[in-house]
């Protein structure tokens, strides 16, 4: 059977006036229907630009995808023409922003807005748009939602305008969701109640998710599986268990040691990974994160590693020295 | 104790609010100013009587003469020098000037009206696809038509110099050519060759016989355009000509250029509107792009492009709408420009033909006679530029305010 998303050593190179700036190096994974993945990593780790990538959205110029697949139900969305790709988007491949305050447009109604999507892509009356466009925002928890549906914008709160943007997204029935960090211009609040409303809806609707973002706690408690991504490539993947409980690269052990916890000591220091990320126009030859790495040899700065599998698919890692990090990691 | 008894609460629903578009909120804003107040009250007024004179007030200037009531000064009851009411006065003609500054009004509304029409749309639509290509990938199906109307416009200045449009439409054909085959000897120096040599000949022949200063201008024009035509075809690349372009026609000053046009077209009121409008296109076009860059980085942009929005919906349904208060701004301040300019060049004699009533073109007429004591035949069309072109900018102004993202609260 073929996967609902498989993408085969994905390259997005920017071609600046600087330099190549390698966003995205030999991204290679693959997605069931209906499962959620989440993909963590810091700012500009390329997270974004690998799901703008999917979407075929990347400004060009400068962007452009230099080599590899994405194989949608078999399909390679790279070879579709722009009028075949606008079919793609929308109707199969969902995508919801960041910044839910800039990504409405603050001259149309709310429904206006969500019956435009309907109509896009269903053949349905304004009407049947119409009436479907609120039933989409009571399902997404907008109370008295067919008033709503006459609102600007400016009149939605930031966690309603998130609402109304997943309701964008679910109005064509998409079978994968990519959500580009949704919950990180919430409150926390907020973001909680986003996350079970899209896990309460994955479950009604059988959607896949890609859920993009840098909140590690999020991610725990919603995704199955996790791709750790740093400068560009995928560093860990497998299941939630196996990166969190078996952590096996030091970058990942960086990130979730970062986490403060319930338990720490009033007043001790929330621990930080040294250093900056690398410069994706100059990337090191070895290791992407080793000059950052408390537990850098030589090899590792010589050599790239490569993804290796440790625990057969579910938990797979790039790194020279897991298996010394296996033993000293405290977390097991 | 006394029994408390709690009273039933009846839930009213007070949560009903009216659904504020920005445009009503603009308005409101609008009409809550008293300088734009000011301004809608003169511009009402210039457009009302202009509308009311032409339909309802029936004018022939070219039997409007009467050597008796040359210069009289205004009256406001007949008397046997003066046996018909003249408020603002005669002219040296013994045209009533009421009556012709009322009918200049229509006259500099058409002028407003149709140049501000022309630089609008067309420097609206150059700004537009500049600002969106630069920032969006086009689709074969748009570089075909974005470069058809590239080799369009560089065409238009060889058809104007040889006088027919056959090398506006051939040069329009080069340019669809070139985005039809991007891959025709692609990286090769040959590419470069051959466009050339087409763009020199597609030019250069068909205006041979304009003689042959006019046959080198336009070939060597050709030849340069061929060679631009023959680059990687991209919006980036796009909007730097159309912008380049702006700049050239920028770098003239306004009314040198509007003058430098009606002599070639001939005077005339349509003619001097042609040539206003023409003049005023990059003013349009510059902002446009700017605005349309300010708002394409918007997630809505991104957003509408995710759902699967065609780029000319996302044009003309999502992008524009938020542009226009600077462009709504800018027209009704153009308007004001154009009616100034139709006056000067009326006043210079290549406006509006004699005897048209047209303002500027009355004041030429008539500032001969200011030293001998005929003020009013000067006072009267003057006011009615100062005051036309002062409404517009007041309303332009209020507009600013209402439309300023900044005050929104």
């Amino acid at each position: 059977m073929t996967s609902l998303l498989e993408i085969k050593n994905l390259k997005t190179r920017f071609f600046t006036a600087d330099g190549v700036v390698k966003a995205v190096n030999d991204v290679s994974y693959s997605m069931e229907s209906g499962e959620i993945l989440g993909i963590v990593g810091e700012s500009g780790c390329g997270k974004s630009v690998h799901a703008l990538s999917i979407m075929q959205l990347i400004p060009d110029p400068p962007g452009k995808i230099t080599n590899g697949e994405v194989l949608f139900e078999g399909r390679n969305l790279l070879d579709l023409d722009e009028r075949d790709m606008r079919k793609v988007r929308g109707r199969d491949i969902a995508m919801i922003f960041q910044d839910p305050m800039t990504s409405l447009n603050p001259v149309f109604t709310v429904g206006y807005q969500i019956v435009e999507a309907l109509r896009l892509h269903n053949d349905m009356t304004k009407k049947e748009a119409r009436k479907r466009a609120g039933e989409l925002l009571t399902l997404v928890g907008i109370p008295g939602a067919e008033t709503r549906l006459d609102d600007y914008p400016h009149q939605f709160s930031g966690g309603m305008r998130q609402r109304a943007m997943i309701a964008m997204g679910l109005s064509c029935e998409p079978k994968l969701l990519i959500a580009d960090e949704p919950t990180t211009a919430l409150d926390v609040t907020i973001q909680a109640q986003i996350v079970d409303l899209v896990k309460k809806l994955q479950q009604e609707l059988g959607m896949a998710i890609m859920w993009i973002t840098h909140d590690l706690g999020v991610v725990a408690e919603m995704a199955e599986r996790i791709n750790v991504m740093y400068a560009g490539s995928i560093i860990e993947r497998g299941k939630v268990r196996n990166i969190y409980k078996k952590t096996r690269h030091p970058y990942t052990m960086g990130l979730l040691g970062s986490l403060p916890r319930l338990d720490d000591s009033p007043g001790t220091k929330l621990a930080s990974v040294p250093g900056l990320p690398p410069d994706l126009l100059a990337l090191p030859e070895g290791c992407a994160f080793a000059a950052r790495c408390a537990y850098r040899n030589d090899h590792c700065l010589a050599e790239k590693p490569p993804l290796v599998e440790i625990d057969g698919p579910d938990h797979i890692v790039a790194c020279w020295r897991w298996e010394e990090i296996a033993g000293i990691n405290k977390n097991e | 104790m006394a029994n408390i008894t709690p009273e039933e609460v009846i839930v009213t629903d007070f949560a009903v609010r009216e659904h504020r578009s920005l445009w009503i909120d603009a308005w409101r804003r609008l009409i809550s100013s008293n300088t734009a107040r000011l301004g809608m009250f003169i511009v009402a007024l210039f457009v009302l009587s202009a509308i009311l004179a032409h339909y309802f007030w029936e004018y022939d200037p070219k039997v409007d003469l009467d050597y008796t009531l040359k210069l009289k000064p205004p009256t406001l009851v007949a008397n046997e020098d003066v046996p018909s009411v003249h408020l603002f006065g005669t002219d040296k003609l013994g045209r009533d000037i009421f009556r012709r500054v009322v009918h200049g009004g229509w006259n500099s509304l058409r002028v407003g009206i149709v140049a501000v029409g022309i630089s609008l749309t067309v420097g609206g639509l150059i700004g537009l696809f500049a600002g969106f290509y630069e920032n969006i990938n086009m689709t074969s199906l748009e570089r075909i038509f974005l470069f058809g109307f590239t080799g369009l416009i560089m065409g238009i200045l060889p058809a104007w110099a040889a006088a027919q449009p056959l090398q506006a439409v051939l040069m329009a054909g080069l340019g669809v050519a070139a985005a039809y085959f991007p891959n025709f000897h692609k990286d090769s120096i040959n590419r470069l060759w051959i466009f050339a040599a087409a763009g020199g000949v597609v030019t250069a022949v068909p205006s041979l016989f304009a003689g042959s200063l006019v046959t080198l201008v336009c070939g060597v024009w050709g030849i340069l355009t061929g060679a631009l035509l023959s680059r990687p075809l991209e919006g980036k690349f796009f909007s730097n000509v159309m912008m380049r372009l702006m700049d050239i026609v920028l770098s003239f000053p306004g009314y040198l250029l509007a003058i430098a046009i009606v002599a070639f077209l001939g005077p005339g009121l349509e003619k001097g509107m042609i040539a206003i409008g023409i003049v005023s296109i990059p003013v349009y076009a510059r902002l446009t792009r700017s605005a349309v860059l300010a708002v394409i980085q918007k997630e809505y942009i991104l957003a509408a492009q995710a759902v699967g929005e065609k780029h000319g919906r996302i044009i003309f349904r999502h992008l524009t709408p938020n542009i226009l208060s600077p462009i709504i701004v800018q027209t009704t301040m153009g308007l004001a420009n154009a009616i100034l300019s139709a006056a000067a060049l009326g006043f210079l004699g290549l406006g509006a033909i004699p005897p048209e009533p047209e303002w500027g073109a009355m004041l030429g007429d008539s500032y001969r006679y200011l030293t001998s004591g005929a003020w009013w035949a000067v006072l009267f069309p003057g006011l009615a530029i100062m005051l036309s072109v002062l409404g517009f900018n007041l309303l332009g102004d209020g507009l600013r305010d209402a439309l300023d993202p900044k005050l929104r609260t």
